[in-house]
């Protein structure tokens, strides 16, 4: 399982540049975005509920005033009766005059009255207005507004709302009333006792106010209750009363004024708290969190849609940004498959500065490597031409015909000896020669097949010069590139001391010095100008007058190809004194490994042929 | 390239589309601005027997945030017309219709035939099914419950004694199934008890329903089945033009609560017409938001009132509905 899961993002593991870029970018960008869209909403959405809560809060406080002006209003009328009217009248007969005074207070504020009325102690009514006629028998003492004031003499006393079924005013209709109640001193025939002063509102004018501000579809509500919870005006008055819905307004009485978060019914929601001075009413506004909720659906989905657009253009961006970045780097790409496949196109330099330097360069190394290749084909076909050239110098017809004419004249003259020693010599010579196809052979061998070719020479120039070997026998142990010594003897032989009548003198020393071989051939013959000196290696169209015509060009070739620039002759030489050719070679110790790696053909780096250095001191030093 | 292209193109297009989605659900959420528009058909919707129910489904559209609208229709209208009144009401925009059917028996056929294009609650009463059950969800009293009940005050107030007692009834129309629920309720309670129901009227058939009433022979009870008749008998016992007949009736009018009220009515059956009104429109509401929703039909529960607990604080809410 966690493998194919892990298979699985390796599979949709974004392979090309461009997908990476185009991601990368989409996935960052896109996480800011979502984490900055987040924050908007969130700083939107309690802005929105603050919003809403304040604008509730404010609106409460101004119908709280509302409705406090309005119950103020009531009980100026409430007074204006007791003490215009009630306190300077006689109301065992109602007069004409009280009456009046009673119509003036009542049609000053009529709007917002539904009925005044003056009864004594036992419910008896002394006096109302508007006129009509009261009802049978409505026994007033048991009422709750008359139980009120009676109970508490020194408050107004403000009833929750129901019919008033005092009067019959004829019309078939039932009057809601809020009734401001008190208890009052009458005077009855001169006496005095206690009655009831009774300011009948309009229930409708509040419930005007209130339904003034339960507009709202958004979820949110306003009511009134008393101070024991009883509901005064409710949106949902009868809903209510039927048990379809019900009112948390018991709490609420609880709250003071502020704002509150309560759990109702299941339902989380916000309970703002008015008081109306006096009443001790509570004036309460309800905003259920579902209503932010629905609020913010719709900013919600523009949210959504402005992040989709923005995701949208944000792609769109990114992969612009992503193709024109990757664009040139592609194509470049694209340029080097080519090339691997065989083909042979401009590398593409474009774009960027950095792609463009990137193309030059990869151009550049390409064109190296080309030139590169050519170098090594052409020094590979060099080497080969000059081990053809040195295998042939040693087959040279010429020299096996002297050589073989030299061993006739020997046996036809009975010096039986000497053509056996020239026999074993051009033997010698040629096994060396040889030396089963190898390139690099040892410096004893070397020395070997210098000295049979020399043993040669002499015999054939009849001992005319002296030949000296001069190399100490701890370098026999080195690697030497083949058959360099011989043509270098041929050149000593043919323009050094071949001229001179007995007093030639060749002499082939070596020594080691700086971790180099330097093996030298020195003459004594007629030298050489610098002139001459310096054309010798690096004139290589001179035809030779004598020899082999393997020229001193060829050796310096084979040994810098195998050795490296560094490496190979030196010639020194002074008209009439002699000529030194040198012979520089690393000191590589003979061993199957070293012959092998050298052989191999590449040109060796420094770095290889000082571990071979490294390695042969090593083994000197143990 | 061309893989990762069509990739690129997939995902704008599965963006835009998401777009596309977003954006007609806001649209969709203004259009559920504008209220689902639902008509009320009833019979003599101006009457203040109408008041309690037409408040119950103002607050039921209140909650349920639906417009409503209520229209009047003449008594005496065959199916034909009431028909052409609820088609007319379709093309003005009604999403559903709620209904006081007509009595007839062409009317299930008609509402059959308009409930397949829009859905229909009936109101007060069930229409008359020919064969089988009836199909239509109906929001209504307990008709025959309060026969009964009436019957079980008259008989409360006499002490069971009815032995002899002369007893008229008066409806508003023979043709209502509500009515003859009511009454068939009334006759079955008072069975056996050895009073004797001399007439019964409608006033639908008469030209002074007034005069018809007065000219009636003596009777010691009159029994009003329906609001109208109620406020008709306690109007005319009121004026002392019942020869003392004393009045027992059904209603739901503030009209016929003042009769009661002033002693010219002994007890009222008073159904509660606020329910009807509140239920009928939320079952509707509920049926036009959720396509598959069935309607269900319900009976409310009815009060009596006497004088003396006329102003109870129960009963005043009883008033505060059919005040509105």
């Amino acid at each position: 399982m966690k493998n194919k899961i892990l298979n699985y993002f390796k599979k949709t593991e974004p392979k090309g540049m461009q997908s990476i870029v185009m991601v990368t970018f989409s996935v960052i960008s896109i996480s800011i975005m979502i984490l900055l869209g987040s924050l908007m909403y969130l700083r939107f959405s309690i802005s929105y509920k603050e919003e809403i809560v304040q604008n509730t809060k404010t609106l409460l406080e101004q119908t709280g005033e509302s409705l406090e002006d309005y119950l103020i209003s009531m009980r100026q009328v409430s007074d204006t009766i007791y003490y215009n009217v009630i306190k300077d009248s006689d109301l065992s007969n109602v007069n004409r005059e009280v009456q009046n005074k009673m119509n003036l207070v009542y049609e000053s504020d009529k709007g917002n009255l539904q009925s005044i009325a003056i009864y004594n102690g036992s419910g008896s009514l002394m006096a109302a207005e508007p006129v009509a006629s009261q009802k049978r028998d409505p026994d007033v003492t048991k009422q709750e507004w008359f139980v009120q004031a009676m109970d508490e003499v020194e408050n107004m006393h403000f009833s929750t709302p129901h019919i008033q079924n005092l009067f019959d005013d004829g019309t078939h209709r039932y009057y809601w009333v809020i009734s401001l109640s008190r208890a009052i001193e009458l005077t009855l025939g001169g006496n005095s006792q206690m009655g009831v002063l009774l300011v009948d509102m309009d229930f409708s004018n509040i419930s005007r106010m209130m339904n003034q501000i339960n507009v709202s579809r958004g979820g949110q509500y306003y009511y009134l209750c008393d101070g024991n919870g009883e509901i005064i005006y409710h949106p949902c008055q009868a809903q209510l009363n039927d048990g379809i819905l019900k009112e948390n307004s018991k709490t609420a009485t609880t709250y003071k004024d502020g704002v509150y978060d309560e759990t109702f019914e299941g339902e989380r929601r916000k309970v703002i708290i008015n008081t109306i001075s006096y009443t001790g009413w509570k004036l309460v506004g309800v905003i259920p969190y579902s209503t932010f909720y629905h609020g913010m659906v719709n900013v919600r989905y523009f949210f959504c849609i402005i992040l989709l657009l923005m995701t949208m253009m944000l792609g769109v961006i990114s992969r612009t940004v992503s193709v024109r970045l990757s664009k040139p780097i592609l194509r470049l790409n694209e340029s080097v498959k080519k090339y691997e496949a065989g083909e042979k196109p401009e590398i593409y330099i474009g774009g960027s500065q950095e792609v463009r330097h990137l193309g030059n360069s990869i151009q550049k190394s390409y064109e190296q490597i080309d030139t590169l290749m050519r170098n090594i084909v052409l020094e590979q076909n060099e080497r080969r031409k000059s081990e053809m050239d040195a295998l042939q110098s040693q087959i040279n017809p010429h020299f096996l015909y002297n050589t073989l004419e030299s061993i006739t004249w020997m046996i036809e003259g009975k010096r039986n000896d000497e053509a056996v020693f020239m026999i074993s010599q051009l033997a010698k010579l040629f096994r060396i020669s040889l030396s089963k196809g190898r390139t690099v052979i040892s410096i004893k061998d070397e020395l070997q097949h210098a000295q049979s070719y020399m043993n040669i020479q002499k015999i054939r120039y009849k001992d005319t010069f002296l030949v000296t070997f001069d190399v100490d026998e701890s370098l026999y142990s080195y690697c030497t590139v083949k058959l360099i010594l011989q043509p270098i003897l041929e050149n000593a032989i043919n323009y050094g001391v071949s001229y001179m009548d007995d007093s030639g003198k060749i002499t082939i020393s070596g020594k080691r010095l700086d971790g180099n071989l330097i093996l030298s051939v020195s003459d004594n013959g007629i030298g050489m100008s610098e002139e001459e000196v310096s054309l010798l290696l690096t004139d290589s169209n001179r035809a030779p007058k004598h020899g082999s015509g393997v020229g001193l060009v060829n050796v310096n070739n084979r040994i810098r190809l195998l050795f490296g620039e560094e490496y190979g002759l030196v010639i020194e030489s002074e008209p009439d004194e002699g000529t030194t050719v040198s012979i520089c070679i690393p000191a590589i110790p003979y061993t199957e490994e070293n012959r092998k790696i050298l052989e191999k053909g590449h040109l060796l780096r420094k770095e290889e042929i000082n571990d071979m250095k490294i390695q042969d001191k090593n083994n000197e030093e143990s | 390239m061309k893989k990762a292209r069509n990739k690129f193109i997939l995902m704008e297009a599965i963006l835009a589309l998401l777009v596309i989605i977003f954006t007609v659900i806001i649209l969709r959420e203004k259009e559920k601005e504008n209220l689902e528009k639902v008509s009320v058909i009833i019979q003599n919707a101006d009457d203040s027997q109408w008041a309690a129910f037409k408040y119950g489904l103002k607050m039921a559209a209140q909650d349920q945030q639906v417009e409503m609208s209520v229209v009047n229709m003449g008594t005496g209208l065959t199916a034909e017309e009431q028909k052409n009144l609820i088609s007319q009401e379709i093309e003005n925009g009604a999403r559903a219709i709620i209904l006081q059917p007509v009595s007839g028996d062409d009317t299930e056929k008609m509402l059959k035939r308009i409930g397949i294009k829009c859905p229909i609650m009936l109101v007060e009463e069930k229409v008359a099914v020919q064969k089988g059950k009836n199909t239509f969800p109906v929001i209504e009293p307990d008709h025959l419950a309060m026969g009964k009940a009436l019957a079980k005050e008259l008989l409360h107030d006499y002490d069971g004694k009815l032995e002899g007692k002369r007893v008229g009834i008066v409806v508003e129309s023979r043709n209502s199934e509500a009515t003859s629920s009511r009454e068939n309720g009334f006759r079955e309670a008072l069975k056996g008890t050895g009073v004797n129901i001399v007439w019964s009227i409608a006033n639908d058939e008469q030209e002074d329903v007034v005069k018809n009433l007065q000219n009636q022979s003596k009777v010691d009870i009159v029994a009003a089945l329906d609001d109208n008749s109620l406020v008709l008998a306690g109007e005319s016992a009121y004026y002392g033009n019942l020869h003392g007949a004393l009045v027992y009736g059904i209603a739901s009018s503030t009209e016929a609560v003042y009769y009661l009220d002033a002693g010219s009515a002994q007890c009222l059956v008073v159904p509660n017409e606020f329910n009807v009104g509140y239920k009928s429109m939320t079952e509707t509401a509920k049926k036009l938001k959720h396509y598959f929703y069935k309607m269900n039909s319900e009976t409310v529960s009815y009060t009596v009132l006497r004088q003396e607990n006329l102003f109870s604080e129960e009963n005043q809410k009883i008033l505060f509905t059919m005040s509105q």
